[in-house]
């Protein structure tokens, strides 16, 4: 129980994306949490470096501090210790009202410019798969001043042209003709901000502040810059990498796997050999 | 009584007819009106046209029995059970289904809209998205907009005419024939008292001309009355109620039992064919009634999921690997 950082082998690839997740969140940040590992990420923020952070539960739960880990944001373990249990309308409502600093969301695919599907693949007419659709993940991503997209990291998911834009990322597409523009030309007043990180299985992107685009910040441990740039079918901007993304302290883990997630819904435990 | 609002199942699964237009309470696997999802599909009921704020396990079944000709949401699947709804991904890719795609904010101010008697909302969410390409109005293509039961829009893009915020977009009330709600307790005279998350619940029922709702419990009137306060929905909002214990069974309700996630994973794994879900639905449906489907699931199952009054969920069920 230390906060000196774990050896490779004391833990898996979930504990580091859970890791890498929560130290996105600072403390006394207002904090949308979708259902899956971003819960335990939040929740280990909050028993960190963030105990002051607030969670909204898309469902209806508002500032939860809930003692068992949720397995949906409907469940009935998502009320016990909140302020309030509502409903969609509440949480919504003060989404678009402009409190939510930070939201975790997924995606089956992202553009070099944080646009993401969860829709379908292929054609949306013809679609190869339909997918779950959108969920609230293009309202968060719309009212939240960041969002952090956590993805498993295939080539065919990084690509130069998403399927089908769900979420909106920095340049996005301006109606009725498509053309692409910045976010900050149709969001008006309500423009507050987008997504500011990509944490997939190889490792942590961002976005240029100007321009919008991704580019590579740290590799997770044993990836090189250029190998995770062959793992994209955009040309991805190795120029700025920061170093290695850092492993979970011994005491994270210890959060994670005897506080968090004992039963292991989220995230399965790693066995040292 | 004479006004009595009591129903059965069989009763309430009538109400709903070939081609109405239908929505729920409950989000995702929480809360759903199982029992008479199951009743309208024992009854064959046909081209149904499904409103939802979220789509679940309800959608991937009335969907696989093919009772479903259009869903308007944004999203389906089972959580952590099934990642995405099968059914429904075979159905679009053989066009047997058309999908009017919405975000969550959307579906759901669309439902307020509807509740407080609007023509639509505003909202600032999802511009820039494919939810707002020209091409992709399904119900617009399929030549439905006839502003009468489909809005003649999908939405529209407009100006904040007050405050120079900027663009906007209206999205048109969801108006729907029926909402099936599925709670802990009504009253005789309808009013209701959801515990825990109420959703979208206030929203859809009121949005809805008949609201049909099916209780763990129907309580006497005064006793909610007593604490009108805790109250969630009130009694001439109501249409009709039906006592049907566990019937929100394979998804779970608070304070009562948990997400049967075993189930939804079983019927999730099966449903990636149509042979496969018919299957599940000749096991679990045909042939059976509300008590022999609680029967063939057994007591020490319910147990299990039941959940512990302390806390308002089951301190046994298995969750994780």
């Amino acid at each position: 129980m230390t906060s000196e950082y774990a050896k490779p082998e004391e833990f898996g690839l979930a504990d580091l994306l859970c890791c890498a997740a929560a130290r996105e969140v600072q403390d006394n940040e207002i904090v949308f949490a979708g259902t899956g590992l971003p819960m335990v990420a939040i929740m280990l923020a909050q028993k960190t470096h963030a105990p002051n952070l607030k969670l909204i539960f898309e469902a209806g739960t508002l500032d939860g501090r809930p003692p068992q880990i949720p397995t949906s944001v409907g469940d009935a373990r998502c009320e016990m210790g909140a302020s309030r249990a509502s409903g969609l309308n509440d949480a919504f409502s003060i989404a678009q009202r402009g409190y939510v600093d930070l939201g975790f969301l997924g995606g089956a695919e992202v553009d070099e410019y944080g646009n993401v599907n969860t829709t379908c693949i292929g054609d949306y007419l013809n679609p190869e798969l339909r997918l779950t659709g959108s969920g609230g993940n293009p309202d968060i991503n719309s009212f939240a001043k960041r969002t952090v997209f956590i993805m498993v990291h295939e080539k065919r998911r990084f690509t130069p042209r998403v399927s089908y834009i769900t979420s909106p990322g920095w340049r996005v597409k301006k109606w009725p003709e498509g053309e692409f523009v910045h976010r900050r030309e149709l969001y008006g007043s309500a423009y507050r901000g987008g997504p500011s990180a990509v944490i997939s299985t190889a490792g942590v992107f961002r976005f240029d502040d100007e321009t919008g685009r991704i580019y590579l910040d740290t590799c997770h441990p044993g990836k090189s810059p250029e190998e995770i740039r062959e793992m994209c079918h955009f040309d991805l901007d190795i120029s700025r990498v920061s170093g290695e993304t850092l492993p979970p302290t011994r005491e994270e883990l210890h959060l994670i796997h005897e506080v968090l997630d004992p039963e292991q819904i989220f995230i399965p435990k790693v066995k040292p050999a | 009584m004479g006004n009595s609002k009591r129903i059965t199942l069989q009763q309430a699964a009538e109400i709903i007819k070939d081609g109405s237009s239908l929505t729920f309470s409950g989000f995702t696997i929480w809360r759903r009106p199982f029992a008479i999802i199951y009743e309208l599909i024992r009854q064959h009921r046909k081209g149904l046209h499904l409103i939802e704020v979220n789509g679940g396990p309800q959608t991937e079944f009335l969907v696989g029995a093919g009772c479903v000709d259009i869903w308007e949401s944004c999203w389906v699947g089972h959580e952590l059970y099934g990642k995405y709804g099968a059914n429904l991904s075979r159905k679009v890719g053989s066009k047997e289904i058309l999908v009017e795609d919405y975000s969550h904010a959307e579906m759901l101010f669309r439902f307020t809209a509807a509740a407080s008697g609007a023509p639509y909302a505003v909202t600032q969410t999802s511009l820039g998205t494919d939810i707002h390409n020209p091409e992709y109005d399904t119900l617009g293509r399929a030549g439905l907009r006839d502003g009468k039961r489909f809005p003649k829009q999908k939405y529209v893009f407009s100006h904040d005419p007050f405050f120079d915020a900027g663009p906007q977009v209206l999205v048109p009330a969801a108006k729907v024939d029926v909402a099936v709600m599925c709670v802990q307790q009504v009253g005789e005279e309808g009013t209701v008292r959801v515990s825990g998350q109420y959703y979208s619940d206030p929203e859809a029922a009121r949005a809805a001309d008949i609201t049909i709702v099916m209780a763990e419990e129907i309580v006497p009137e005064e006793y909610l009355r007593r604490e009108a306060d805790r109250n969630t929905i009130t009694s001439f909002e109501v249409d009709h109620i039906v006592e049907v214990p566990f019937g929100a069974h394979p998804t779970g309700m608070f304070g009562r039992y948990d997400v049967d996630g075993a189930f939804l994973k079983d019927f999730y794994g099966k449903t990636r064919t149509q042979e496969g879900f018919d299957a599940f639905a000749k096991e679990w449906i045909y042939g059976q009634d509300h008590m022999s489907y609680l029967e063939k699931l057994g007591w020490p199952r319910m147990l299990n999921l039941k959940a512990n009054t302390a806390v308002n969920y089951s301190t046994s069920v298995k969750r994780g690997a």
